[in-house]
């Protein structure tokens, strides 16, 4: 071709040169530009995941986030969700070690009395189709939200009506929403809790409740340090407990 | 060649993926669902079109011997375009591609074509290849992933064809990304023999 | 006929041996388990066993008449094989759509896409038993508990395997001589009393089975022997080194699908090596895979994981450990 540069020392060294020089600052220009839209995404994932587990607030819960380590020198972190500067809830970043392949990480939001409020699966490595059910399983079912595929559509023309969605009872004892761990054993049916594990993930189900059941453990223990209002939720709690011990005695 | 085969051949007699299979990285890692394989078939699109021509454009002013570390420059300039902006404003593609983003840059059709196309030609059949190739590998991904997420979850872009309880988990696993595609590069062989 | 003779030297005499008559022979010594199936497992078994055995030979002749035009082989008794151990590998409830995807997947893909009876690389059945494993782990590991007759297709109770329920435990920090209390007894899970699949809970039908083939010289001794004496002397090794954290020979000898897999599964002509050396190294790497795969893997059972990577190996051992040719000198 005409026109080619020859590979001469100096040419390489150049050429090289220069396209990098360039390469280099147009990135750069890039990476200031998009620096800010970035931090905002990860920002904005964070909020969102808060939002997801806490009732509606109006702080910035970041703002006030406080962390507390644990023995495995990983960290819980706390997000207070305030409104109006009335405490309505704690988003609590949580994990287990003890899931199917290592870590699975929550966040889980509580009520001040430490009530279930909602929770959301972060990052897990657990079995698909098995484990990652979590993300819903321990979740109430809203019968009313449940989407229709194309075949039960086309089937509900046809006069066929689609399988029922599970609710009532059998959802109840599922889900861990709008339940206390301090009143409600958090580990799975078939270790003599109160609630039913995922169909054949056993393992996972056990580090799920883990998971929420050590956020609880470290919520309770630093609202006990600071909370002048837990004086009477606890009580609450308490009554709640022995209420519930009279049930159970009732029903043996 | 006029430039409308120029831009077809991308798609079916040369596709990167179903008849020179090239790019097998990232079309076996994110095609698990439809979306997936689109947004890397785009992003892919964009970097290819990009480098080709650039590489279009400067080839004659680079020398041979450092020809190839000159293209990798290129590539991974606009790969990490790619990346930066996709972390920016669509936060939530970028986190499901997760690295196969940065492997771009090794994504052989991408090289493939700065060597054997953009290199040797003008500008304008340079963007016009870069173009056709990008899409006929968005187009592969699509379908692959078109397939592995109805099989596996019963869905199509996300939208329910029949209940997921039914779908077959190994097609939205590994190994279910190997079937698929031999399956269809199966079907495409025999269409092209037809 | 009066066609002659072409090759010459030596007289030959024909052995009467064909690939049917050796079919059918495997059949046969599949029966004993089967029968012990239905019995364990009632009318469940027999529902698994009738829709994975018709929907293999319609899957056979529809592909190979229809989409491949070629004349259909299903005189050959492979695909009743492929069927009856198809049902072996799963549980008596098994909702019947998904035995059918199974057998689709056996045959289709694991037989007729590699080129029919003789070009499989795979163990048809296993790859669909694999398959299906992967596809719907719900339904595939929820296994009804052997109960005789009553026990009903539809509702049956459900229970885990001995496999399983030790590596859960296990996973869970409880000792294993706890576990192992919890369990069915030796003997009892040599006569099949235990939660399973169809055809991996009778040890003893199973060991009939393989008394009659090598009775018969269906098969010679040194595919399952090598596998079962590799998984005894692993799993002993374990124990020894920490009887709290891993369970016995016997316990391994028994449980899940290992006698199934060393006597009917890896022992299928195509898909194991030729020469009597290769099948020896073919039933080695089968049972330290297995065993490897039960200890520290995390599925709790793994012949058939480990049926279908030694299939894999195959070709490569058949290269290089030929048999010696005749005449040829010791070295």
């Amino acid at each position: 071709m005409a026109g080619k540069k020859e590979s001469t020392f100096i040419n390489m060294v150049l050429v090289l040169f220069i396209i990098t020089l360039v390469a280099s600052a147009a990135l750069g220009g890039l990476y200031e530009l998009t620096k800010e839209p970035i931090a905002k995404a990860k920002l904005n994932k964070k909020l969102k995941a808060i939002e997801e587990v806490v009732p509606a607030f109006d702080n910035n819960p970041s703002e006030e986030m406080y962390e507390v380590a644990m023995p495995s020198g990983d960290k819980l972190e706390f997000y207070p969700a305030t409104m109006g500067g009335k405490l309505v809830g704690t988003a609590v970043k949580t994990f287990t070690t003890n899931g199917f392949s290592g870590y699975v990480w929550v966040m889980v939001g509580f009520k001040p009395d430490g009530t279930v409020n909602n929770y959301s699966v972060l990052e897990h490595k657990e079995t698909p189709g098995l484990g990652t059910k979590m993300a819903d399983w321990f979740k109430p079912v809203d019968p009313t939200k449940v989407k229709l595929s194309l075949v039960e559509k086309l089937g509900k023309l046809v006069g066929i009506k689609p399988a029922a969605t599970k609710g009532g009872a059998e959802g109840d004892k599922k889900s861990i929403v709008g339940k206390n761990p301090g009143t409600i054993n958090f580990t799975v049916s078939k270790d003599g809790g109160d609630i039913d594990a995922i169909t054949a993930a056993t393992i996972s189900s056990r580090a799920f409740l883990d998971a929420v059941q050590t956020a609880y453990n470290e919520y309770m223990k630093k609202n006990n340090n600071k909370e002048i209002s837990h004086v009477g939720t606890h009580s609450s709690a308490t009554s709640k407990q022995a209420t519930n011990s009279n049930k159970e005695g009732g029903k043996s | 060649m006029n430039n409308m085969q120029n831009f077809t051949k991308g798609f079916f007699k040369e596709n990167a993926v179903f008849v020179l299979l090239l790019g097998m990285c990232p079309t076996l890692g994110v095609t698990s669902s439809a979306i997936n394989g689109l947004g890397m078939g785009l992003a892919t699109t964009f970097v290819l079109i990009m480098s080709n021509l650039v590489i279009s454009l400067v080839s004659t002013m680079i020398p041979d011997k450092v020809k190839i570390p000159s293209f990798i420059v290129i590539i991974a300039s606009f790969v990490t375009i790619v990346d930066l902006v996709m972390a920016g404003y669509v936060p939530a593609l970028h986190e499901q591609l997760g690295v196969f983003i940065p492997l771009i840059v090794v994504n052989c059709v991408v090289l493939g074509r700065a060597e054997a196309f953009a290199s040797k030609n003008k500008l304008v059949p340079s963007i016009i290849d870069g173009a056709g190739m990008g899409l006929g590998f968005s187009m592969a991904l699509t379908m692959l992933g078109a397939v592995r997420e109805f099989f596996g979850t019963g869905k199509v872009f996300d939208f329910p064809i029949f209940k997921e309880n039914y779908g077959m988990l190994v097609f939205v696993l590994a190994p279910g990304a190997f079937l698929a595609l031999g399956y269809l590069i199966a079907i495409i062989n025999r269409l092209r023999k037809a | 006929m009066n066609t002659k003779v072409l090759v010459a030297p030596s007289p030959h005499i024909h052995s009467g041996d064909s690939i049917q008559k050796n079919m059918y022979g495997v059949v046969f010594a599949m029966l004993p388990a089967l029968l012990l199936s239905f019995f364990y497992f009632g009318m469940g078994a027999f529902i698994v066993t009738l829709t994975a055995v018709a929907s293999c030979y319609l899957f056979e002749f529809s592909i190979q008449k229809y989409l491949l035009k070629v004349e259909p082989s299903i005189k050959d008794g492979s695909a009743l094989i492929t069927g009856i151990l198809l049902a072996f590998n799963m549980p008596a409830n098994l909702p019947i759509w998904i035995i059918i995807i199974g057998a689709l997947v056996a045959i289709g893909i694991g037989k007729l896409t590699f080129g029919g009876l003789g070009n499989n690389i795979f163990n048809p059945a296993l790859v669909g038993r694999v398959f299906l494993l992967i596809s719907f782990p719900v339904q595939m590991t929820s296994w009804p508990k052997a109960l005789g007759f009553e026990t009903s297709y539809f509702d049956a109770e459900t229970g885990a395997t001995p496999l399983a329920i030790i590596k859960e435990g296990l996973n869970k920090g409880d000792s294993l001589t706890d576990l192992l209390a919890k369990l069915p007894s030796n003997v009892d899970m040599f006569l099949g009393n235990m939660g399973g699949s169809l055809g991996e809970v009778a040890g003893a039908a199973l060991i009939l089975g393989l008394i009659y083939m090598l009775f018969k010289k269906i098969i010679t001794w040194h595919i399952p022997v090598s596998i079962i004496a590799t998984v005894a002397i692993f799993s002993g090794i374990l124990n020894l080194s920490n009887p709290e954290a891993y369970a016995g020979p016997a316990f391994h000898i028994l449980t899940g699908g290992l006698l199934l897999g060393a006597i009917f599964m890896a022992t299928d002509y195509v898909t194991s090596p030729m020469s009597n050396k290769g099948m020896i190294i073919y039933g080695i790497g089968i049972g330290i895979l297995t065993v490897v795969i039960r200890v520290f893997g995390a599925y709790p059972e793994g012949v058939s994981f480990a049926i279908l990577i030694m299939n894999g190996f195959v070709p490569l051992i058949n290269v290089s450990v030929k048999p010696k040719r005749f005449g040829e000198k010791r070295k």
